[in-house]
């Protein structure tokens, strides 16, 4: 198994409820997952934890035979070889669109860390934008640059965390196709959350909905989903929490 | 796993030591009320103590009532009406806080008495010699005219802050009812700035508490002097820690007293969305008298005494060797300098622990060690005189060992001086760090802690430039204030050192106002370059 959480255990201090109850759950090298929940079901905690920004009241997490967490060991965020991609982005402001991207490179030569710079950001399609700072970049090119900042050191695992949600509803479809595009090139195991089934459903390779902190499905997009949202005449954009309401 | 073991780290060991070590020296006078009483204590008690409360509760009392009376009206002023001048005094009311109280004190005193300029040009222009008692201003009225003059900006500016900000719905909405500016002021601009008033007001009374300069100057018998005068003319250091830890007792109870009025609400100003108050132009009699207004309060806090210290650097132009002023100079830009660098880099620390560990202590902890701003100079130095003597004499095998004669290392050293600078004016650069780290928030952090730095280089990378206003403010915000700073460094420094600060109150004391004027107009300009610097380019300039 590329990726196997058991038993995830996790609650806010002055919350009585476990914000992450008992979550076990495993992923594939390769795999695209989303976590689909509505807000406050525990679905960003979820990713906090992986990515080891959150400390776990219990469980255990292994990723590609390494331990990040069990009983004994916490593994310090920077220490895993995780990726992520931060609601906002969280591009460093004072730095330009390379010197974000070199700066979660690991030791190597100076000419070695440009050349992956230009490869990611050709992968994303932003040669030319390297000498530009965060604030003169469009929202879709922002998140972008930290796509690509993500991918540099090239992760064993991308989290996502609610990816499309600071960008306008025409620029989310035509972003969320680069991504998968981006992500399968890449080879990466992704995981995201989100609380648009329309996202969950275009991008990923299984779902996991989430309720509660605890698990409510899993299962391939169109067995949880059904038909393609987008493809039902006259549904162009339903939320997850419209659809509950229904 | 325990949760809150796994968040110990370095950040937090340094934390936790700053912390302690800001505190210490107050515990020592905590348990210094409970030393054996003598006579001398005995004595006080009887005789003075009730008098020393009298005068210094007098002063608190009436410059608080005069500093909310002209630091209201000009906020209010500024912040609702557009007249000529406007903007040139929206931020030259702020300038008289440049001006230490007793360099504003010793001036007046100059400006006024028998050979000053006023008596002078009566007598020799006029042929009038006025009764001098009418020209007395070395008594209690004198010291709360001085303290108003130069203490009243700290009720301005607060104020003026919220209400240009914070003020525009209520106050229109108020205006569409029909209200006229009387009733507006009266019925909704004083309530709502309640919190914003009683915030500056309580600053202004802390640093009544903490003055020593104007009431030894002027000859008052408050805490201050008096702790100074037990310390050093009866030389009884326990009925001195025994006074300071009244006055402390004074300083807890208004800052008590401070937090009822409030009703609770912290003083804050929200950062959502400001809009700006739209301004009520003046016409013909009102706008005269609003610039009039203005003008002469401006004058009378701050142009009449530079002017008066300008004509005396150039009459004593000569007298007072170069040298020696450079000599002050440096010492005090390196005290200055040295005591405002460590309470940044505390102030990282701390801010950086309380930020990162989450956890209700972390909160709370640095929060108290604002107290060490509210506890007035001279209880700080009585505190960490009894500290460092206590520490050189557990040290004194040590000295020994190491071969030294004297038995007293670091309580004669400059150490002393700047760990009370430290002390002291932490929570001025802590505030202003804190409100760096609210600004960035966390996800920079976790972003680059994502991208696999380490907390340290994170820091260094991430937060510290990104940090570069609020560190810059912090440190100038620092600086000023040691460099105006009077008790502290009158009791602390080592033998024979000298800053401008302490020359310029020296000169002052010996009645030598004209050779004072040099070190006071350094520290006077440096104060408003810095004011200058802090409030048009790093605070009003949009972000």
């Amino acid at each position: 198994m590329f990726m196997d959480i058991k038993n995830l255990q996790f609650s806010y201090p002055k919350s009585p409820l476990n914000t992450v109850d008992n979550f076990s759950f495993t992923v594939e090298k390769g795999e695209v997952i989303s976590i689909l929940g509505r807000s406050g079901s525990g679905k960003s905690t979820l990713l906090r934890l992986i990515a080891g920004l959150e400390m776990p009241a219990g469980g255990a997490f292994t990723l590609n035979g390494k331990k990040m967490f069990c009983d004994k060991t916490f593994l310090q965020p920077e220490k895993r070889g995780i990726g992520m991609v931060f609601q906002d982005y969280a591009l460093f402001p004072h730095m330009s669109v390379e010197e974000n991207i070199l700066f979660g490179l690991p030791k190597m030569s100076r000419k070695d860390k440009k050349k992956r710079a230009q490869e990611v950001l050709e992968l994303v399609e932003l040669i030319g934008f390297e000498k530009r700072y965060p604030h003169q970049l469009s929202g879709g090119q922002q998140q972008r640059v930290a796509l690509a900042r993500a991918l540099a050191p090239e992760p064993e695992l991308l989290l996502l965390d609610e990816p499309f949600s600071n960008l306008d509803t025409d620029l989310q479809v035509k972003i969320r196709g680069d991504l998968r595009r981006i992500l399968k090139k890449a080879k990466t195991t992704a995981i995201f959350v989100t609380h648009n089934q329309n996202d969950a459903h275009a991008l990923a390779d299984r779902i996991v909905k989430i309720k509660d902190g605890k698990i409510e499905k899993i299962g391939r997009p169109c067995d949880l989903l059904g038909v393609s949202p987008t493809e039902i005449p006259g549904m162009v954009e339903i939320t997850y929490e419209e659809l509950i309401g229904v | 796993m325990n949760k809150h073991l796994a968040n110990v780290n370095g950040w937090t060991i340094g934390a936790v030591l700053i912390i302690i070590l800001l505190f210490l020296p107050n515990v020592s006078i905590v348990t210094g009320v409970f030393s054996p009483v003598s006579e001398n204590w005995a004595h006080i008690k009887e005789f003075m103590l009730f008098n020393y409360i009298k005068s210094s509760l007098t002063l608190v009392f009436f410059t608080a009532l005069f500093t909310i009376i002209i630091g209201l009206s000009l906020a209010w002023l500024i912040a609702q009406y557009d007249f000529p001048l406007r903007n040139f005094m929206k931020w030259a009311l702020i300038l008289p806080l440049s001006i230490p109280p007793f360099i504003g004190a010793y001036t007046y005193h100059g400006i006024i008495n028998y050979t000053g300029v006023i008596q002078k040009t009566l007598r020799n222009h006029f042929d009038v010699t006025p009764n001098p008692a009418y020209f007395d201003i070395m008594n209690v009225p004198g010291a709360i005219f001085i303290y108003t003059l130069f203490l009243y900006p700290y009720v301005y500016m607060i104020t003026r802050i919220f209400l240009s900000h914070q003020s525009a719905s209520l106050i229109e909405s108020a205006r569409t009812l029909g209200k006229g500016p009387l009733e507006i002021f009266f019925k909704v601009v004083l309530p709502i700035s309640r919190v914003s008033i009683i915030g500056g007001a309580s600053l202004v009374v802390l640093e009544v508490l903490n003055d020593y300069g104007v009431v030894k100057y002027f000859g008052i018998q408050t805490f201050s002097t008096a702790i100074f005068q037990t310390w050093f003319g009866l030389g009884d250091l326990d009925a001195a820690i025994k006074l300071a830890a009244s006055l402390m007792g004074i300083v807890i109870f208004i800052l008590v007293i401070e937090r009822l009025l409030r009703g609770g609400k912290q003083f804050s100003y929200s950062t959502t969305k400001v809009r700006p108050l739209p301004l009520v132009r003046l016409k013909g009699r009102k706008a005269v008298f609003a610039t009039l207004y203005t003008v002469v309060i401006f004058s009378v806090a701050f142009l009449i005494p530079i002017l008066q210290l300008i004509d005396w650097v150039i009459l004593t132009y000569g007298k007072v060797p170069m040298q020696d002023v450079l000599f002050y100079t440096k010492n005090s830009v390196i005290v200055a300098g040295l005591g405002a660098f460590l309470v940044i880099v505390f102030s990282l620390v701390v801010g950086n622990f309380s930020r990162v560990v989450n956890h209700k202590f972390a909160k709370i902890l640095p929060k108290l060690t604002v107290l060490g701003y509210s506890i007035p100079g001279v209880v700080v130095a009585v505190a960490v005189i009894t500290t460092f003597i206590a520490l050189d004499r557990f040290l004194a095998p040590v000295y020994q060992y190491l071969g030294m004669d004297s038995e007293l290392v670091l309580s004669v050293s400059l150490f002393m001086l700047i760990s009370a600078y430290v002390i002291r004016f932490f929570a001025i650069g802590y505030n202003s760090i804190e409100t760096g780290f609210d600004k960035i928030g966390t996800d920079f952090r976790d972003a680059s802690r994502m991208l696999g730095a380490n907390s340290l280089r994170t820091f260094f990378k991430i937060d510290v430039p990104m940090m570069k206003g609020a560190i810059i403010s912090g440190f100038i915000l620092v600086f000023v204030d040691i460099l105006k700073e009077i008790p502290l460094t009158l009791i602390l420094r080592p033998f024979n050192y000298d800053t401008l600060a302490t020359k310029a109150f020296q000169y002052a004391s010996d009645e030598k106002i004209m050779e004072a004027s040099q070190a006071s107009l350094l520290i006077v300009g440096v104060s408003t370059i810095a004011i200058f610097v802090f409030h048009k380019l790093l605070r009003e300039e949009p972000k």
